[in-house]
């Protein structure tokens, strides 16, 4: 048997913080596979709705509650944000340094840090990995203000929506939450490799699904072999690997000879429950002459 | 956040002389019209779990023996300053204003 006891040492747990911002922008087949730093975070507001009550009654009683969906929503507020922020927040950017308004909101992943502290550690006891998938951006007020007898930065501020992704046993969802405290710290590197990048890998938002397989110990490490080039023919040939996805310029490139018209990189990327070695070669330059 | 010897550069342009000392100590002969100007505080903006932009403040008084002297104004016209207070002593006028640089 056990007594509950209240607030022991190391036991005071408490969360600070955000940091380590990451914007992914999926591609053409919705993959989160381009990272991007966001400087400058200063807060990031959870702000889950829904799930509200809506009772039935029967039998002159109250007989039960129906729940409406929960969705998640938040707040980012920044003093700066990537480049690649504004296809999210309604601008293209048609010649560089030129920004377009009004135009179609890109959907966007998001990764976050927050520490996790207690009385013995101090702020440094862990950190909690958010993610967020199926992000879009609301139209935002930025107000400029002049400068006066304060130095104070611009805070920019953006309400976001998502859209849930699908998670293998679970109802759908838009948000996943990595504890430091808890995990398996060698699936915590290889997920954070994931996040961040490697020498060998560009920063990716890995989907719920592959997250799960990371703690669950299911994922599978492959090696992509590069495609091979007859510059005569200007024909790429596709490898068939299991677990490797190639593209092409963003689409997906099946097995076999694909004829080039133009100089061509290639990309492998990793399959759902596959990762790649830190450091490997995915992505290949073809030289059309 | 701008090197102090802009900030020096820049008060000696509004001065039109080289009379402006930084903390300047009791052994230095202060010719008039002069600024003297010394640390004063600073403003810190925190994002990513550090601190992301420092201003240092400066205390600049200007002194001169003319009560109507235009150098006050245009330390007043530089930006981020602001007229913090005025005080006559030993016959000088003393004009003191805040300015984060």
């Amino acid at each position: 048997m056990t007594t509950l006891a209240w607030d022991q040492t190391g036991d005071r747990v408490y969360e600070t913080g955000v940091d380590h911002g990451v914007l992914y922008i999926p591609d053409n087949t919705g993959a989160y596979i381009n990272g991007y730093a966001w400087n400058g975070l200063t807060t990031i507001t959870e702000s889950p709705s829904g799930a509200e009550a809506n009772p039935q009654y029967a039998d002159n009683i109250k007989y039960l509650n129906l729940y409406s969906a929960e969705q998640f929503g938040g707040t980012i507020e920044a003093f700066t944000y990537p480049d690649e922020w504004a296809q999210c927040d309604g601008s293209a950017t048609p010649e560089p340094g030129v920004a377009i308004g009004q135009q179609p909101r890109h959907t966007f992943g998001l990764c976050y840090r927050t520490k996790v502290g207690n009385d013995l550690t101090g702020a440094e006891y862990g950190y909690k990995l958010h993610l967020i998938y199926g992000a879009t951006a609301a139209p935002s007020e930025k107000a400029y203000a002049t400068v006066n007898d304060s130095p104070e930065a611009l805070a920019f501020s953006w309400a976001i929506t998502t859209i849930p992704v699908d998670v293998p046993g679970y109802k759908p969802t838009a948000s996943l939450t990595i504890d430091s405290t808890k995990v398996d710290a060698t699936a915590l590197a290889a997920l954070e490799d994931f996040l961040y990048g490697t020498v060998g890998s560009d920063p990716s938002l890995p989907s719920p699904t592959d997250v799960l397989a990371l703690f669950a110990g299911t994922i599978t490490t492959v090696t992509p072999t590069m495609p091979t080039f007859n510059s005569g023919t200007h024909t790429i040939t596709i490898p068939a690997v299991t677990g490797v996805t190639y593209k092409i310029l963003g689409e997906v490139a099946t097995a076999g000879a694909v004829v080039i018209t133009q100089d061509t990189v290639v990309t492998a990327v990793p399959n759902t429950g596959y990762k790649f070695p830190a450091i490997v070669d995915r992505d290949w330059f073809y030289d059309y002459v | 956040m701008a090197p102090r010897v802009d900030l020096q550069t820049l008060l000696e342009e509004a001065l039109g002389t080289s009379n402006v000392y930084f903390q300047p100590p009791a052994s230095v002969q202060i010719q008039y019209p002069c600024i003297v100007y010394a640390r004063d505080n600073a403003i810190t903006q925190f994002a990513d779990d550090r601190p992301y932009s420092y201003t240092k403040r400066y205390q600049a008084t200007v002194i001169d023996r003319n009560p109507d002297s235009l150098i006050p104004d245009k330390i007043a016209a530089l930006p981020m300053s602001i007229f913090d207070r005025y005080f006559s002593a030993d016959n000088l006028h003393h004009d003191v204003f805040k300015l984060y640089f």
